[in-house]
């Protein structure tokens, strides 16, 4: 089987569509721990939301699309209560409180999706224009997991040039560098960080409503990607744009791979390289502080 | 124009200044002396807002500062140079300045890139460079110039020639003196006694956490005994 091109290339892409889940979620998630090192746990249960969200805009709508435009947006809502409500409170709370709150937000949360959505396991259809199988390289791939891995590399090289091009971008590099430096150039971090958490809350909502169509939703589908996520942020370096797609693709393929090759020893492999990585380089891939 | 006074400053529990009082009048270079760990960097970070324990009051223009996040304290007017510089290090020496430029940069506004960079030819081959491949004399230039991009009223510097060669110290003090010249406010904190009293209009002397000795340049460079006591000159 291994010796088959047709495996490799199948594998490969399995691994990109996960890679690019995880740095949809990663990257906000980073973002907002670099800028105020700020831990939000519930970063996941935000990703279930949109999935649970999309499931009920596209039935509501009878569209895909429905979802594709909503989930991103009410989520980001759910994330300015979320930061009015509790963040903005917990700033200065320093990081045990954090992990505290945003810990106990995971189970509010789960505890929402039981009495909103039920406990059986949902699904939601792919877009038509997107629907069926693409043959291509001798191999046969379900085109809406190509559609997944194409958005993902768009709003990837969108965010690049959105930090590395952008005023916006700058600030937001020169508030993960020094913030204290930024606010005394009359940077109002705060206010910088709102807007990154609630991008990031967005992409989180934009993924749980792309991996709708690929994965039962469920309602601890975001306890279960948390801890890869993490994994992927700490491996690739805190606040770091390159750290994230680096860690989400190390991530995914490690993860993808280590199932079909050796399945016995897949549950440790994202650890093993957890704590290889943490070993070598205790600030990550590509620390955003030089 | 700034004026401070019964200033307890620290971080979390420990207090490191205990009754300061000190003012910078309009147009003037006010220079505080000091060994190190008596305050100065200390209360520097109080007037800009960074400090968690501050009681007592520091007005600028009158108005209270205490309280106030620092960017609202930079949009005032009041620019700092921080003792480690502070260049950003994920940003190229373009986008440090630009950062300042764009938030405060006036049409009627002295102070232009073109105009920084005049001022600091070195930085101007250096514009692509990202904020780290600068040398020490490099960054307290970019330091500075990002500084003067604020328009500031005041400006205050921490230590702004420590660990820098004889001949980039020099060029730093033409720079300031061009400044003082123009009329510029300016709060210097230094260990550089000669460097300070040069550009000072008045002098300050910190010792455990408050002032003990207030004059001019020409009193303190006669009086050896408080710079034997305080400075250690």
């Amino acid at each position: 089987m291994t010796a088959d091109a047709s495996f490799w290339i199948v594998q490969t892409l399995n691994a990109l569509q996960l890679s690019m889940l995880l740095f949809l979620l990663s990257v906000g998630l980073t973002v907002i721990f670099g800028l105020l090192h700020f831990v939000n746990l519930a970063h996941g249960s935000l990703y279930a939301l949109g999935a649970f969200v999309g499931v009920s805009a596209s039935a509501f709508a009878g569209s895909y699309w429905a979802a594709f435009a909503v989930a991103p947006v009410a989520v980001a809502l759910v994330g300015i209560v979320l930061y009015v409500a509790l963040i903005r409170r917990m700033r200065n709370a320093g990081p045990m409180n954090q992990v505290l709150v945003t810990f106990g937000l995971i189970f509010v949360f789960l505890d929402l999706f039981r009495l909103g959505w039920g406990d059986i396991p949902l699904g939601m259809a792919e877009p038509d224009l997107f629907s069926g199988r693409t043959e291509f390289l001798g191999i046969v791939y379900p085109t809406y997991r190509l559609f997944i891995i194409g958005l993902g590399l768009v709003v990837l090289a969108a965010l690049s040039l959105l930090l590395s091009r952008t005023q916006l971008g700058a600030i937001v590099r020169a508030g993960v560098d020094n913030g204290d430096m930024a606010a005394c150039l009359g940077i109002n971090v705060e206010r910088v960080f709102f807007v990154v958490f609630c991008l990031g809350c967005a992409l989180a909502g934009l993924a749980g409503a792309v991996a709708a169509p690929v994965l039962s939703v469920t309602t601890d589908m975001g306890t279960a990607i948390l801890i890869p996520t993490l994994v992927v942020v700490v491996i690739g370096g805190l606040g770091s744009l390159r750290g994230a797609i680096a860690g989400s693709l190390l991530i995914g393929f490690v993860q993808t791979f280590g199932a079909v090759l050796a399945p016995q020893a897949a549950a440790v492999a994202v650890y093993a390289l957890l704590a290889v990585v943490l070993i070598l380089r205790p600030a990550g891939l590509f620390p955003a502080r030089g | 124009m700034l004026e401070i006074e019964d200033l307890h400053a620290g971080y979390g529990e420990t207090w490191v200044t205990h009754g300061l009082s000190l003012s910078v009048a309009p147009g003037r270079v006010l220079a505080v002396l000091g060994r190190n760990g008596v305050g100065k960097s200390t209360t520097l970070k109080a007037i800009m807002g960074l400090l968690g324990s501050v009681r007592g009051t520091i007005r600028f223009d009158g108005r209270p500062l205490l309280g106030l996040p620092p960017y609202r304290i930079a949009t005032l007017g009041i620019a700092y140079v921080p003792e480690t510089r502070d260049i950003f290090p994920s940003l190229t020496v373009r986008e440090n300045l630009e950062l300042a430029a764009r938030r405060f940069g006036r049409p009627d506004g002295a102070w232009t890139l073109e105009r920084v960079l005049d001022l600091f030819p070195r930085l101007r081959e250096r514009l692509d460079n990202g904020g780290t491949q600068l040398s020490g004399g490099e960054q307290q230039m970019l330091a500075i110039a990002r500084a003067l991009l604020m328009n500031p009223r005041l400006l205050i510097l921490d230590e702004p020639t420590e660990g820098l060669a004889p001949i980039v110290v020099q060029s730093i003090h033409a720079v300031l003196d061009g400044l003082r010249g123009e009329g510029l406010s300016m709060l210097l904190v230094e260990q550089n006694f000669g460097f300070a009293t040069s550009l000072a209009d008045e002098v300050r002397v910190m010792g455990r956490g408050t002032v003990v000795w207030a004059g001019s340049p020409a009193d303190i460079r006669a009086d050896t005994a408080v710079q034997a006591q305080w400075l250690g000159v």
